[in-house]
């Protein structure tokens, strides 16, 4: 994996290393980083989108701890070898977890009662 | 690389500190009270309006100006009282530079170079030519934009372990802006330099910075790790009807035309927001940095 793979906001209200692993998440998900394969270097991202390197570590830390990559001695991070580019439902369902958040806050904001807001969704899930 | 940590096993303080630094001009206040630490390894950023105090904080913490109260330390000893070991350790580039005019680009450069044991030539040298900088010119016959880069270029070439920038994106183009936050990232990380850095560019500071600190009318009104800033502040916005039940805030309120207020709310330490965040019909906006900035500062 090349470091310009990631893209970073970094005006987004997102903290930069939630950016970087929420990427990692989906490219693995898609298929796009496939188990072994090897990331680039805390140094390289670094470099590569002028970012402080404890924001890269932080995030490399943290995919590590969610089982999504693995320190490889020598090598530096690479994908988990027990990653499956198909995950469990559970697995891929919290990756709308965020997005399925941000809905509930706008339907509260609104003072929408959950039943319509429910009804909705699942009549746009069904088409 | 070794020399450096062994360096840092003599120090015997963190690269900057001030203690209730209070400074004036002419009877007006600029500072009051700050109380101000900065780790080793650090990489600070300094926000606030114009006018809001940073250069004189910025000089004030590096013994450049004298303080009306507290003190500040520079690697534990006193800033006012600082020796020539100290001062090859530090870099400091002010807005408007006016060090050695009466010399070349390519003279103050030769010269620096013997004051500074661990001054790195080709790395003058090759940023000098990248940034456009004449070598040949006189000092004092450069534009202003083209003395702080000179300035930027001096500053890191004496490989200094404590970097001071006063606005230093003013005099680069977005191109070199990128490069000098570049430099800033992998000193950061492969030498554990310490940076503190004043801008009102809000986007540079989210990308290298790994801490910060909002100045405002003088006070130090926030400084946390830069992720903080976007994970445990938010805005909340009431409508007229709730306005009497905003909670209390220290960091911001404003009242909106139509009655509707919103204020700027911080999780507590289990990370929760206040109880009035979740009243029905009110709205919790994440900010980022700069928005964030523009509540508080208002």
């Amino acid at each position: 994996m090349d470091a310009s793979l990631l893209t970073i906001q970094p005006a987004s209200p997102e903290p930069i290393y939630r950016q970087i692993v929420e990427q990692l998440r989906r490219l693995i998900a898609g298929g796009q980083l496939g188990a072994g394969d090897l990331l680039p270097s805390v140094r390289d991202v670094a470099a590569f989108h002028a970012i402080n390197p404890m924001t890269v570590s932080r995030a490399y830390g943290m995919a590590e701890s969610e089982g999504l990559l693995e320190r490889l001695r020598g090598k530096g991070m690479a994908v988990a070898a027990t990653v499956r580019p198909t995950q469990t439902q559970t697995q891929r369902l919290a990756l709308l977890e965020p997005q399925l958040q941000a809905l509930v806050r706008h339907a509260r904001e609104l003072e929408l009662p959950a039943d319509a807001v429910l009804r909705r969704l699942g009549r746009l899930l069904e088409d | 690389m070794n020399a450096m940590l062994k360096d840092a096993a003599d120090r015997p303080g963190p690269p900057l500190a001030a203690r209730d630094l209070g400074h004036g001009y002419e009877g007006a206040t600029v500072l009051r009270g700050i109380d101000l630490d900065i780790a080793a390894g650090s990489v600070l950023g300094l926000i606030g309006r114009n006018g809001a105090g940073k250069s004189t904080l910025l000089r004030a913490l590096l013994g450049l100006l004298e303080p009306t109260t507290g003190e500040t330390r520079v690697f534990g000893k006193p800033a006012l009282a600082m020796d020539d070991g100290i001062r090859q350790r530090i870099a400091y580039v002010p807005q408007q530079p006016e060090a050695l005019a009466w010399l070349t680009v390519a003279q103050m450069f030769d010269y620096l170079g013997r004051f500074y044991p661990r001054w790195n030539h080709a790395f003058a040298r090759d940023t000098l030519a990248r940034w456009q900088l004449p070598a040949n010119k006189l000092f004092g016959k450069l534009s202003p934009g083209e003395r702080q880069r000179v300035e930027l270029v001096r500053a890191l070439a004496s490989e200094p372990e404590l970097l001071v920038l006063d606005e230093p994106a003013a005099a680069l183009d977005p191109v070199a802006r990128r490069e000098l936050l570049r430099e800033i990232a992998l000193r950061a990380c492969e030498a554990g330099i310490t940076v503190v850095f004043s801008t009102h560019i809000v986007s540079d500071l989210e990308r290298v910075a790994s801490d910060i600190a909002f100045l405002h009318q003088g006070r130090l009104l926030l400084h946390c790790p830069v992720d903080d800033t976007k994970e445990r502040y938010a805005r909340l916005w009431l409508p007229a009807r709730l306005g009497p039940h905003a909670p209390a805030s220290t960091l911001g309120r404003r009242s909106h035309a139509d009655g509707s207020v919103s204020v700027v709310i911080e999780r507590d330490a289990h990370g929760r927001w206040p109880d009035e965040a979740a009243q029905p019909g009110v709205r919790l906006d994440v900010l980022g940095l700069e928005d964030l900035f523009v509540e508080i500062a208002e």
